[in-house]
């Protein structure tokens, strides 16, 4: 369906249209929000618009008057507010009208049209979007139409599909491991050997998701001192783990040791004393820092990089095959708005019958 | 006995259809849809499911001017009836998913077994439980115990599935569901002290009646019901002191209910029809 002559429109420069470099010259920060909103409600012939701001995308919605002419305005309206050449910023930027810019709203507020696919962050950046809309005055009826309608769409397809089912990184991975173990974060403890950049995502990870007690460990006291200070923690020595392991839950490794430094003769040993709490032991490290041997323990959950890279894998794989069913329902959601759009008249009737 | 048009039998197979669906709605729900059905969706249906059963014995117990436990069929019912008053009532606080799920799998299995044996099914033994309320109460006790321990091996079995899972590192079917594997294990314990209290009220109970009258309870029945309480209490005791590793303890809360559940079979399939005061001793049997 063309763009070209429609009431309703979007224009988007997102990471399927232009690269990082030429993204981030859309990118706004609040006062600029506002100042758009302004200037599009300066513009007579722009009657509502809404315009979704986040790091990977710039889009506005807008409704028009002027079917003939709207999108050609709208360009140099945005062309000189962000003072990039007309014919860049048609370069960079793709428009979808009618039908087909509601099934764009709610495929972006699903997760379909993000990077990382599936992820949840978008619909909060929507719903945040639409708030600053109403707020700066952007939305009207169709709008307010448009969007509420397109939630519950958006909704659907997290709920009805796996396309947001499972974690697609490894840290948060281990985190979801962490929680069908332990339940809640809050009471579990976790020690970290090495000072790696997996180990300290998953510790960050760890930390946005309720644990509060951390351990340090390092070949060198005066390393695990001062990581310990920038992470927040108690620091150790590798050298005496036998003496502390037992008072953390949760183990992350990533030393570059010869050697494993967890055995399963010394999970043997302090076993007993640990009165059935379960170890989650999340190996990171290459050559693998923990026997796999430990594995055969009661109560002892041991994943390395390979096990969580598959998980994360699989996860993102059903995610994908998701997709074709996530936009069909996309495909007919948008169809049932739209005619209930124009049996209220929101949309002009010629439209609404040569869609 | 009829009830509001329909026999207590039909009453109690309309319930049976209620739970098995249940269980296959769940069961689709989550393998096949990937999304949990909602608690209050399972919850209702499980309750319409145990409001039908609950016509259907009392339909039954109006027979016999008390509760039906007179032969295979009424005491397996009734375990169900039990386990089903501990998930409407007792469950929600536990939070546990899918326990409506395998709750509903457990009440039509064993349901549909009680059903399908037309001779479990044998005339009853009236009046059963003499004049006395209070070894009416004994026996009703024992068999709400078992409907706790009837909880508690499922409680038990999702632990396994999921510790398992976690060991095996496969994430699908009903792993992201589940709760964690902690959870389960302090659910567990509550309903194993839930359920040794109960049956230990229970037994006292009985005992008092028992002692008036040794005669009144043989020796089978008697072996079984001790040996019962004993494992129970053996088992709590090990998992108190943490002497047995959670997945030791959760094979071993499956086992003992399992024996249990053959115990009263065995001890009800000894019990002779009487009838007048010494019956008493049908429902002592699974006691």
């Amino acid at each position: 369906m063309s763009s070209e002559r429609h009431e309703l429109l979007v224009v988007t420069v997102n990471h399927e249209t232009v690269p990082i470099e030429e993204r981030e010259r859309y990118s706004l920060d609040e006062t600029q929000v506002e100042a758009l909103y302004k200037t599009l409600h300066d513009n007579s012939i722009i009657e509502e618009s809404l315009i979704l701001n986040t790091c990977n995308r710039f889009e506005l919605y807008f409704k028009t008057n002027e079917a003939q002419n709207g999108k050609t305005i709208v360009f140099e309206t945005l062309s000189s507010f962000y003072g990039i050449p007309l014919e860049e910023l048609e370069a960079h930027a793709k428009t979808r009208g009618g039908q087909d810019a509601i099934k764009h709203l709610i495929e972006v507020s699903a997760g379909l049209r993000s990077q990382i696919t599936g992820e949840a962050e978008i619909f909060g950046q929507v719903k945040n979007a639409y708030s600053k809309c109403q707020q700066f005055g952007g939305a009207g009826a169709l709008i307010n139409r448009m969007v509420q309608k397109g939630f519950q769409a958006a909704k659907l397809i997290r709920h009805s599909t796996p396309i947001g089912v499972g974690q697609i990184n490894i840290s948060n991975v281990a985190v979801d491991l962490s929680l069908k173990i332990f339940g809640s974060l809050d009471n579990t403890s976790a020690l970290i050997i090495g000072t790696g950049e997996i180990s300290e995502k998953t510790a960050k990870a760890l930390r946005s998701r309720g644990a509060q007690d951390f351990g340090i460990a390092s070949h060198s006291a005066n390393r695990a001192e001062s990581v310990a200070h920038d992470w927040g923690g108690k620091p150790h020595t590798i050298g005496a783990l036998d003496s502390y392991l037992n008072n953390y839950d949760i183990l992350i490794s990533s030393t570059n040791a010869e050697e494993p430094l967890v055995t399963k003769a010394l999970l043997d040993r302090l076993h007993p004393s640990r009165k059935n709490r379960p170890l989650f032991l999340i190996d990171l490290g290459l050559p693998r820092n923990v026997e796999p041997t430990c594995q055969e323990l009661d109560n002892v959950y041991l994943y390395n990089l390979d096990d969580l890279a598959k998980i994360a894998q699989d996860n993102l794989s059903d995610r994908q095959a998701a997709i074709h069913t996530s936009e069909k329902i996309a495909s007919q959601k948008s169809d049932a708005i739209w005619q209930m759009l124009g049996k209220r008249g929101l949309v002009s009737c010629q439209q609404f019958e040569n869609r | 006995m009829n009830l509001f048009g329909l026999e207590d039998r039909e009453w109690i197979f309309l319930a049976t259809v209620v739970f098995t669906v249940t269980t296959i709605l769940g069961s689709y729900s989550t393998l096949k849809l990937h999304r949990k059905t909602g608690r209050p969706y399972t919850l209702g249906l499980i309750s319409f499911g145990w409001i039908l059963q609950t016509i259907g014995l009392y339909a039954r117990g109006l027979q016999y001017g008390g509760c039906p436990l007179a032969n295979r069929f009424e005491l397996v019912q009734f375990l169900v009836w039990s386990a089903i008053v501990l998930y409407i009532f007792v469950g929600p606080a536990f939070r546990v998913s899918l326990l409506g799920m395998f709750t509903s799998g457990f009440a039509s299995l064993l349901s549909i077994l009680s059903l399908g044996f037309e001779s479990w099914d044998s005339p009853g033994r009236e009046p059963i439980f003499g004049l006395s309320p209070w070894i009416e109460m004994h026996a009703a006790l024992a068999l709400f115990s078992y409907g706790v321990f009837g909880i508690l091996a499922l409680t038990s079995s999702m632990y396994l599935l999921q510790s398992r899972s976690l060991k095996q590192k496969k994430m699908g079917g009903l792993f992201p569901y589940m709760p964690s594997i902690l959870e389960l294990t302090h659910i567990n314990l509550r309903l194993l002290v839930l359920g040794f209290c109960i049956l230990s009220i229970s037994l006292a109970i009985g005992s008092v009646y028992w002692s008036q009258d040794i005669e009144s309870v043989n020796t089978l029945k008697l072996g079984a019901t001790i040996g019962v309480w004993l494992a129970y209490g053996i088992l709590l005791l090990l998992r108190k002191r943490e002497s047995l590793s959670y997945k030791q303890y959760s094979w071993a809360c499956i086992i003992i209910f399992a024996i249990a559940l053959l115990s009263l079979d065995a001890v009800d399939s000894s019990s002779t029809p009487v009838a007048g005061e010494a019956s008493i001793s049908i429902p002592s049997a699974h006691l």
